[in-house]
């Protein structure tokens, strides 16, 4: 019997565990991507992470892949800490003496943006050097300004970033309690078959001993 | 100032005198205006097939039928709000430029233009460009696009937590 599990993929139920897991992989890997984010970077990640499980059953690659997922959205965060940045620096310059009617907001930003990559050109250059000189601000202090200015949002990416890490460290803990206790199922079923295999014993040397 | 610029103004000026929808379609659409995620509305897994995919999986796995019961929900919750907070991230709320970058105390004359061709009441003048400049105070303080998508992201928190704590103690305890 086929199910559709959560995101397009199709499982036999009757299959062994081995093959279920590997048939959760194409879902897995089809996440929700921004346009100019890699998916083999994402699927790299994935398969490193669940070349790492001893036993990848359904649950644990279900689990691994959400936390895959939160390292991604680790990455995303971290960028936008960076971008908070550029985006109050961009408006500090559009400030920058009384020029906020004259300067657009986002053409100041996304050249500032380009400045600070190295990608911008010579009259994009020139036109934010123009820019900082007339604000008589360096490089540098425009950043500190810029951090100070956008601390508020900075602090909340802070939070998303660190509720990230909350999240793994459940997630974590999930992946090894199913690890334990499958490890366990193990034990036992060695245990029981090592009793078994001692009263069987037992029986035979017992039957062997009866006086004729 | 540009046509565009006396227009969009116009625009505004009469946007601000709405009285809102009246037919019933337009109610009903303005009523779902402050809808943002979805996510404190109550779940039905249990009518879903994924839910009972999982259940199924679970099962093999050696949990009881009430934890496999649990986990599926735990899961389906989670990448519920995951899906949810995904959404929030790409679709914000986008800048309005205009009113962000308006001058307006150039505006005032259109402002008076605009209230009574005939010669305004400079109090209806006043109080519309307050209410604009009171507008672009608040456009301002929310920021750019990147400041927007983390304050809403930043909401779904709550949610994020409750969601993966219900998913990791159904495992655990399962």
């Amino acid at each position: 019997m086929l199910y559709n599990v959560h995101f397009g993929i199709y499982v036999d139920v009757a299959m062994p565990v081995e093959d279920k897991s590997k048939s959760l992989l194409p879902f897995l890997s089809s996440p929700k991507l921004l346009p100019n984010e890699s998916g083999s970077e994402f699927q790299s990640g994935l398969q490193s992470l669940l070349s790492e499980l001893d036993n990848p059953s359904p649950l644990a690659v279900a689990l691994v892949s959400q936390l895959n997922e939160s390292l991604w959205w680790i990455k995303r965060h971290t960028v936008d800490k960076e971008l908070l940045l550029y985006e109050a620096m961009a408006r500090l310059l559009s400030k920058a003496g009384n020029h906020w009617d004259t300067y657009d907001n986002r053409k100041v930003s996304e050249a500032l943006e380009r400045y600070l990559d190295g990608s911008a050109d010579k009259d994009e250059s020139e036109w934010i050097d123009g820019i900082l000189a007339e604000s008589k601000l360096t490089l540098s202090d425009l950043r500190v300004r810029a951090f100070k200015d956008a601390a508020k949002h900075i602090k909340m990416v802070d939070d998303l970033i660190h509720r990230q890490h909350q999240t793994m460290r459940h997630l974590q803990r999930s992946i090894d309690s199913i690890d334990y206790k499958s490890r366990l199922i193990k034990r036992m079923d060695l245990e029981l078959a090592a009793l078994e295999s001692k009263q069987s014993v037992k029986g035979v040397l017992s039957l062997d001993d009866e006086p004729s | 100032m540009t046509m565009n610029h006396r227009r969009s103004l116009a625009n505004r000026c009469n946007a601000l005198q709405s009285t809102g929808p009246r037919s019933v379609a337009g109610k009903w659409a303005s009523s779902q205006n402050s809808r943002k995620h979805g996510l404190n509305s109550a779940p039905d897994f249990e009518s879903c097939l994924e839910y009972k995919a999982l259940i199924d999986l679970i099962a093999e796995e050696g949990f009881s039928t009430f934890a496999c019961a649990d986990i599926a929900a735990g899961l389906l919750n989670y990448r519920r709000v995951m899906d949810a907070y995904y959404d929030t991230y790409t679709s914000r709320e986008p800048v309005d430029e205009f009113l962000r970058d308006v001058n307006v105390r150039a505006s005032v004359p259109i402002f008076r233009e605009l209230l009574n061709p005939s010669g305004s009441e400079p109090q209806d003048v006043r109080e519309m460009a307050a209410l604009f400049a009171s507008m672009q105070r608040q456009e301002r303080r929310k920021g750019g696009p990147v400041s927007r998508r983390s304050a809403d992201t930043h909401k779904l928190i709550r949610y994020q937590r409750n969601g993966i704590a219900r998913l990791s103690r159904a495992v655990r305890q399962g």
